[in-house]
């Protein structure tokens, strides 16, 4: 079993050149039922990255390019009249599929924003008075350009809570780069890549996640690093329980990827940056973007042991 | 952060206010050009901070110190002393502004400034004064806390608010250690900076001398009576007794050093008050005819003056018990006589006459000591401040040619005339009088109160005061100095501000005797709480108590709080013992004295990886040890403390031996 999320990780690997570290914590964010967050520039491979998991893990796959003149019934769906038996017939939207790549989620309205985050934390959505489930397993990877922020409508602080992880892609090395350029193009990989997983497998995977070991010796780090957020001045705001259990169910996701079946203290530290980043800020700046200092702060300063 | 942190805007602002405020107060004693120093440094250091300038190098530096020197040398002729060390401190703590680069310098000149606030009440201990002090405790707290600020932080007013909540939270463990912290004596005594400034009586009195004195208005000392406040007549205050003349200068004689108490019989009513006296840098208390007081005070020496061992160079506050009406050396002979006979060997021929006439007319001392009072009474005698220069006949002079003077004068010329009549006596100087505070019921006493009177001794009667003055210008005994001089505009008139001069606006004398009577309590109370009274207060509270004890219960009291704090912040008892954890501390102090340090946040698994890396022919224990620990931390396996001890062990073995890095 364990084996085949090694190829899942190879898999997605070879298509998206030089970003193991992201595409693990992608994988992980996943298998910990979480939604995911990319912010980059365009043309960093985030489209290629959802697409790519969702190929290797046999999940039906949906693209929303997300624009200002987007409405909630564009994503969920809407009824329309059939003439031949003269009724209502519902036509599902783009986020009945089971992974949902919602391009550019800031460029649209708040409106059509929270369809889509309302979808992601209920798992159904309810549309002129039928409540339809959404398909199982869900997964959203969101993503969002962090420049060219003109006639957006940047997350709140409270959505931004609802992604598990916050991913940033980030430049390819030099090397991976030369691959990518003597490379075949990605739009023509992706269709010959083959589903690893199938539905029963990724949903076993999903469910021993919860069971990976976590001891009191490890919850007491947990404790401490939120512990912190709290107490410390620089922090404008303590991380909430939500996160704190979203910080754990990564951390175990992240172990059970290193075919480990308890959780160490680096699989915290592993996955804090691109948990807890997004919910962060410093005091002295509670607008800005994020806590990538106050992470590494954390890092630094809470005692592991 | 780099490793040198700058110093942040508001911290520097706040140590520049800081500066201002300490300086101030030093201002009465510091030169002129300090202030300048003072502008210049602080101008610059701005300039630095606006990268305008740059820090001055050494050669500027070594040029600025030389240059303080120099200015002090010109200032104040010395570089030892008081009066020279502290302006010598205060310069260092300016010129420190220009090689404050990082914090740690900034915490240096803070630290500085709390020193310079202290050095502020060696010249200056009132209430105002110490109130004042706050505000220079504060700014310098304030910057204090303005250096753990960011450098980006804009608003002053943050870290004065805590600044000034730390002030006011500390006030109680200021009250709780003012009132219990036993006061040690001095390791060394300094010489006071006010020896030169506070004219006190001297050893010595040339008739010049009291003049100046005269008219000084500094205080001298409070007495506060426990039942009535005598007549203002019946004050004479005893310092010291001058016996040796020499035709122009009374002084003191070599005997009355001798510390054997002359004998004395009690006699009449007792006195009972307390003296708070102000330093003098002199050793002799004032008391009234004939003191007795607790011996650790003082002693009383043969000449019944009270002395102590060292000079008073800080308020004293001593009890005194007085018997006006006791006798003194009555019964027999007093050893010292002699002295009290003695006159130069030449001069003054007329008043040498004059004594033997008087003497073959009146066989009787007390006859003949009347008969000079009277002559002081009859003959158009003149009280003065500003007698004519005498001669070197000064007595002859003053008795039969200017006839002006004060009580020196008198009670100079009386003596001598006594001694050359074969009568003892010698020349009592200290104060006479003082000025009644009627809403503290204590009497102050002024320098200008200083006098001087004249005690004659007989068989049979011992030592009798007289006071010659009082025949002249009785008005100078009964209503002070001020009243003697009414028609003479001699009185302070080298001090205009001096309230003392404007005693006829009722309102004006109102509220000068209220704030005589705030800054009493101050000395009574605050400055004077050591020592006896301290311990008086204490045994008040808790009965029988010493120093010994008291010290005893001071510690015990601090460690226990202490201790009680300590529990309270670490809890021992919620902390469970965590074999594990023991093990892993021995793990890591093993690996320290090899010099692989773990990090706070370093987990066990990474720590193990990069140890075995530094110590790659280890690696196989360390990697055991590490696995060992995380199976049973993480992973849930059975908690062994042998097999953690074993791993340990076999990495001890492994490594070379080594106690310390």
């Amino acid at each position: 079993m364990r084996t085949k999320l090694d190829a899942c990780l190879d898999s997605v690997n070879q298509v998206l050149l030089g970003k193991e570290a992201q595409v693990r914590l992608a994988l992980t964010c996943l298998l910990a039922r979480g939604h995911l967050l990319i912010e980059d520039l365009p043309g960093m491979g985030k489209t290629t990255l959802s697409h790519a998991l969702a190929r290797v893990l046999g999940l039906s796959f949906q693209r929303i390019q997300f624009t200002s003149d987007l409405l909630p019934g564009d994503i969920l769906g809407t009824s329309v009249f059939d003439k031949d038996s003269g009724q209502f017939v519902f036509h599902p939207g783009p986020i009945f599929a089971e992974l949902v790549l919602a391009d550019e989620i800031n460029r649209a309205t708040p409106k059509s924003q929270s369809a889509l985050l309302e979808a992601m934390e209920e798992g159904q959505v309810t549309i002129e008075g039928a409540t339809r489930p959404l398909p199982e397993p869900f997964f959203v990877i969101a993503t969002q350009n962090p420049v060219s922020s003109g006639g957006t409508f940047a997350l709140p602080e409270s959505q931004l809570d609802r992604f598990l992880m916050r991913l940033s892609l980030g430049y390819p090395a030099q090397a991976a780069e030369r691959a990518l350029l003597l490379g075949d193009a990605r739009r023509d990989l992706l269709p010959r890549m083959e589903s690893i997983l199938d539905h029963a497998e990724l949903a076993r995977l999903q469910a021993q996640v919860p069971k990976v070991r976590a001891s009191d010796a490890l919850i007491d780090y947990v404790l401490r690093l939120v512990e912190a957020t709290r107490s410390q001045p620089q922090f404008a705001w303590g991380l909430s329980p939500r996160a704190s259990l979203a910080l754990l169910a990564a951390a175990r996701a992240w172990a059970l990827l290193a075919e480990r079946d308890y959780v160490i203290p680096e699989d915290v530290q592993a996955v804090l940056p691109s948990v807890v980043g997004h919910r962060l800020r410093e005091r002295a700046d509670p607008t800005g973007h994020g806590g990538g200092s106050l992470v590494q702060w954390l890092l630094r300063e809470v005692p592991a042991l | 952060m780099s490793s040198l942190p700058g110093i942040p805007r508001i911290a520097l602002t706040w140590l520049l206010v800081a500066q201002v405020l300490v300086i101030v107060p030093h201002l009465v004693h510091l030169p002129l050009w300090m202030i300048a120093l003072w502008l210049g440094a602080a101008g610059w250091r701005v300039q630095i901070f606006r990268m305008r300038a740059r820090y001055p190098n050494g050669w500027a530096k070594g040029g600025l110190v030389l240059l303080v020197l120099a200015g002090i040398l010109l200032s104040r002729g010395t570089l030892v002393g008081l009066d020279a060390a502290s302006v010598l401190l205060i310069a260092t703590f300016t010129l420190k502004l220009l090689e404050m680069r990082t914090r740690r310098d900034a915490l240096v000149l803070i630290f500085l400034g709390f020193f310079c606030v202290v050095t502020a009440y060696l010249f200056e201990d009132g209430i105002l004064a110490a109130l004042y002090s706050l505000l220079p405790v504060t700014a310098l707290l304030t910057a204090l806390v303005g250096l753990q600020h960011s450098g980006f932080a804009e608003r002053p007013w943050p870290p004065l608010r805590l600044a000034g909540g730390l002030v006011l939270q500390a006030i109680p463990l200021m009250l709780l250690l003012f009132v219990f912290f036993p006061r040690m004596g001095p390791l060394w005594s300094l010489p006071m900076p006010s020896d030169k400034g506070v004219t006190g009586l001297s050893d010595s009195m040339e008739p010049a001398d009291i003049a100046e004195l005269s008219r000084s208005s500094a205080l001298a000392f409070r007495a506060s009576f426990e039942g009535e406040v005598p007549a203002r007549g019946q004050l004479y205050w005893r310092a010291l007794t001058l016996e040796r003349f020499d035709g122009r200068r009374w002084s003191q004689s070599s005997y009355a050093d001798v510390p054997v108490a002359p004998q004395w019989s009690k006699a009449g009513e007792s006195l009972d008050y307390s003296i708070i006296m102000q330093p003098s840098g002199k050793r002799w208390l004032y008391v009234l005819d004939v003191g007795e007081m607790a011996q650790d005070s003082g002693r009383m020496m043969n000449d019944f003056r009270w002395q102590r061992l060292r000079p008073v160079d800080r308020p004293l506050l001593y009890q005194v018990r007085s018997w006006p009406e006791a006798a003194r050396e009555a019964s027999a002979e007093p050893p010292g006589l002699r002295q009290a006979l003695q006159l130069p060997e030449q001069g003054d021929p007329r008043s040498h006459a004059w004594a033997a006439e008087l003497k073959a007319k009146y066989p009787q001392s007390d006859a003949l000591v009347a008969a000079v009072l009277q002559h002081f009474n009859r003959e158009p005698y003149v009280y003065t401040l500003r007698p004519q220069p005498l001669g070197r006949d000064s007595i002859d002079e003053f008795l039969f040619d200017t006839r002006r003077g004060f009580c020196a004068h008198y009670a100079g010329a009386m003596t001598f005339v006594l001694r050359a009549a074969g009568i003892p006596a010698r020349v009592v100087a200290g104060y006479q009088g003082g000025e009644l505070n009627p809403n503290g019921n204590y009497i102050q006493v002024r320098q200008f109160d200083a006098h001087a009177w004249v005690e004659y001794w007989q068989p049979g009667r011992g030592w009798r005061s007289i006071d010659p003055t009082f025949q002249v210008a009785p008005e100078r005994i009964e209503q002070g100095l001020e009243e003697a001089l009414s028609a003479e505009d001699g009185f302070l008139d080298d001090q205009p501000f001096s309230p003392l001069r404007y005693r006829e606006l009722a309102w004006l004398n109102q509220l000068r005797m209220s704030w005589e009577n705030l800054n009493y309590g101050w000395q009574r109370w605050v400055l004077g709480y050591q020592g006896e009274q301290q311990l008086k207060l204490l045994q008040n509270w808790f009965g029988s108590l010493d120093w010994q004890r008291l010290a005893i219960a001071l510690v015990g009291t601090g460690a226990l709080v202490i201790g009680l704090l300590a529990l309270w912040l670490l809890k021992p008892w919620q902390q469970r013992p965590d074999p594990q954890r023991q093990a892993f501390r021995k793990f890591e102090r093993l690996l320290a004295r090899h010099d692989v340090r773990r990090e706070a946040g370093e987990g066990a698994r990474s720590f193990a990886l990069r140890a075995a890396r530094q110590l790659p022919e280890q690696a196989e224990q360390i990697e055991t040890f590490a696995r060992c620990f995380e199976q049973q931390r993480y992973a849930g396996g059975p908690a062994s403390r042998d097999a953690l001890r074993q791993a340990l062990s076999d990495l001890r073995r492994a490594l070379p031996w080594r106690l310390s890095r």
